[in-house]
């Protein structure tokens, strides 16, 4: 009885030895992430709270948000900022899926195709975004084609694809970026899924679609998930790609918080950090929602 | 006894200039070794080279001093730090210099971040013309010798003489030609400054008199003209590129649709860039510029010295460097900058007057005289920000 005391107590010292010494290799990029991530935020949100020294605005206050919420512009800018990122998340999420199994079938053969698809993922957002400007805007290169070609009369003729009231070149760019990204993914799960399943499951008569749906599926359900998160939350935040690709007017959320920020009245500033924070908080918002859900699944119920 | 007056005039006014030498020459002694940290934005690849190529190498052969150009997205940014730093007490601040015009001088000199009148004291004030309003004045602030002059920007339009032989130049005649040439024209959307700055000109088309939008606005005045303003650009939207529902976001974007076609004409804020933009193959070979016949708004950008500067001597002596001949005429080359001088050719020799004159300012570029006689100022900027949001309210959500 005794010994098993010591032991148990021994346990517990190795695994806090454990602990510090992961927590002490964490460190320095812990340090980096809380001093200057939340450093910042903290400093925003100061600044959002109306806490902006030597201009007469020193208490702090809700006014800020307030004015963000009643804004004419933010619910119509929120709105299309949720229909961006959820319509090209989704379109994502399907490709990518599809891409992944795909893939995972061919790779064996096609070995290089795996490289293929991690270019995508170096080349940055803004890079796209010129690429779709000058391959889909009217006087763009596949305009030029579809002229030459003669599937139409004059370059003019090319259907509206940027700065279109849809975003439809703000979605291309996020889909295009995120497919290789998401599959990646995927993949990295696909692969290292114990293929005796597969058999069991053919042996018990399962078809395409139910061994995907019970084996597959349930298998890559955690990283899927998380990816479409990122994914979301990336898309919504994101700044240049709309600011770019889309109409003048509405404009999406990240787009508005930056025009309120970089107003002529040095005095608006608040009100632009305000409305990045809130941004901020629909993120967290959808991640709690989706850690939620996750948790849910894994212990066994599937929210689908 | 009127004689005695005179004579005791002329010593004191003799007294009085060789105090202000000597205070130049302890200010020259002091800079010695100093280091200035000009802020400046560093979105100006033009700008930038000029002031680490040409201004710091010189101001270290001078008077060995070193300037050190830091580059920021917005000088608002600078402005809301001294803010921070008057409310903190801090006496010895990082920035020595910084490029400023418009709202951020207007902020400066209500929260009195500012060291004190030093631009009068400079020796090289002797090439500005103290009577311009364009220097006097900083969108309708008084300048008061806070902020000392280098440079001046004057809108223009840029056309393609092949395409567009005779350009309307009548801002009547211009907006005709947009009604019978739909789908041909857009400005950059304000608040985008240059966008801004082709709404003003058409308010003081139909503001008409416009002497008064710097100071002592007419409020009443001013609305009406205001909702005349917005009627105008509402009608005229079905004309415009895509019928008005979008609009470029700025003068890069604007310029980018000109060369390819998409639309007649682009603008600028700067009278030079059209020809670098051709010299260096960005824009059609036939690219020209020209004014509206009421003229077009022009703003001087200047330096101006915040309360905590370290280098104090040192900044004056940069200040006073850039508004030297040699500086203007250097920052005026279109192979360097192409910015308009902002000084006086009346106060210049003949030789240096001939140099300016002769300077090769490329295809594009309408005369640094031309321009400057059809110069008109930029209203207070009250004005500028109700436009534009204005602009935002009353005819992009309409």
């Amino acid at each position: 009885m005794k010994r098993f005391a010591e032991t148990s107590s021994d346990l517990v010292r190795s695994n806090l030895a454990w602990r510090g010494r992961t927590l002490l290799l964490l460190l320095p990029s812990l340090l980096i992430v809380v001093g200057l991530f939340g450093g910042g935020l903290i400093l925003g949100l100061m600044q959002a709270a109306g806490y902006f020294p030597g201009s007469g605005a020193e208490s702090f206050t809700l006014e800020h948000f307030k004015n963000v919420f009643i804004h004419p512009d933010f619910f119509s800018s929120l709105l299309l900022t949720f229909y961006v990122s959820a319509t090209s998340t989704l379109l994502a999420v399907v490709f990518s899926l599809i891409s992944a199994l795909l893939v995972m079938s061919m790779l064996r053969r096609f070995n290089w195709l795996h490289l293929v698809m991690q270019i995508p993922l170096v080349v940055p957002h803004l890079l796209i975004a010129t690429a779709i400007l000058f391959l889909l805007s009217p006087t763009g290169f596949l305009s030029r084609l579809a002229h030459a070609l003669q599937l139409i009369e004059s370059p003019a003729g090319f259907p509206v694809l940027i700065h279109d009231p849809w975003l439809l070149g703000v979605i291309l760019v996020y889909v295009w970026k995120e497919i290789p990204f998401l599959t990646l993914m995927l993949l990295s799960v696909l692969l290292n899924l114990d293929t005796r399943l597969l058999q069991v499951g053919k042996t018990l008569k399962a078809n395409r679609w139910q061994r995907f749906r019970f084996i597959i599926f349930p298998s890559i359900f955690p990283s899927l998930s998380a990816g479409t998160l990122i994914v979301f939350a990336y898309s919504f935040g994101a700044f240049e790609v709309p600011y770019l690709l889309g109409q003048t007017y509405p404009m999406t959320l990240p787009v508005w918080a930056y025009r309120q920020y970089s107003d002529i009245d040095l005095m608006s500033r608040p009100e632009g950090i305000a409305a990045g924070l809130v941004i901020a908080l629909v993120i967290l918002l959808f991640v709690f929602i989706a850690y939620a859900l996750v948790k849910k699944s894994a212990s066994g119920r599937l929210p689908i | 006894m009127r004689i005695l007056l005179i004579h005791l005039w002329v010593i004191c006014l003799l007294g009085g200039a060789a105090h202000a030498q000597s205070g130049w020459t302890d200010i020259e002694k002091q800079a010695k070794g100093q280091t200035v940290n000009w802020f400046m934005w560093g979105g100006f690849p033009a700008a930038n080279a000029y002031v680490n190529g040409y201004v710091a190498p010189e101001m270290k052969d001078r008077y060995d001093i070193e300037v050190r150009q830091i580059p920021v997205q917005d000088i608002a940014e600078v402005v809301s730090k001294l803010l921070i730093e008057k409310q903190a007490g801090i006496e010895r601040g990082e920035v020595d210099l910084m490029w400023i015009n418009g709202e951020n001088f207007r902020t400066c000199k209500t929260y009195n971040l500012l060291y004190g009148p030093f631009a009068q004291k400079l020796p090289n004030r002797k090439y500005i013309d103290p009577n311009d309003s364009a220097v006097r004045f900083d969108f309708g602030e008084p300048v008061g010798g806070l902020e000392s002059p280098w440079g001046s920007a004057q809108f223009v339009m840029i056309y393609d003489s092949l395409r567009t032989p005779q350009p309307p130049s009548s801002i009547d005649a211009f907006l005709t030609w947009i009604r019978e040439h739909q789908n041909r024209f857009t400005y950059p959307a304000p608040p985008d400054f240059t966008g801004s700055v082709f709404i003003r000109h058409l308010f003081y088309h139909v503001a008409g008199v416009r002497q008064n939008w710097q100071q002592d606005v007419d409020q009443a005045a001013f609305e009406r003209a205001e909702s005349r303003l917005y009627e105008l650009l509402r009608g005229l939207k079905p004309f415009l590129w895509r019928q008005g529902r979008t609009y470029p976001e700025s003068p890069q974007k604007l310029m980018q649709m000109f060369a390819d076609g998409q639309v007649d004409f682009a603008m600028s804020y700067h009278p030079a860039d059209a020809s670098r933009m051709m010299r260096d193959g960005l824009l059609p070979p036939g690219t020209r510029s020209f004014l509206f016949e009421i003229g077009t708004i022009a703003n001087t950008h200047f330096v101006a010295i915040p309360f905590n500067a370290r280098a104090k001597a040192a900044a004056m002596l940069v200040a006073n460097f850039l508004l030297s001949p040699e500086a203007q005429l250097r920052k005026a080359d279109i192979e360097v900058w192409g910015d308009l001088p902002v000084v006086d050719f009346d106060s210049l020799s003949a030789s240096w007057r001939k140099r300016f004159t002769g300077l090769n300012r490329g295809k594009a570029t309408l005369s640094a005289e031309r321009l400057k006689q059809n110069q008109l100022p930029e209203p207070a900027s009250d004005i500028l920000i109700q436009l534009e949001k204005g602009w935002e309210r009353e005819v992009l959500r309409k």
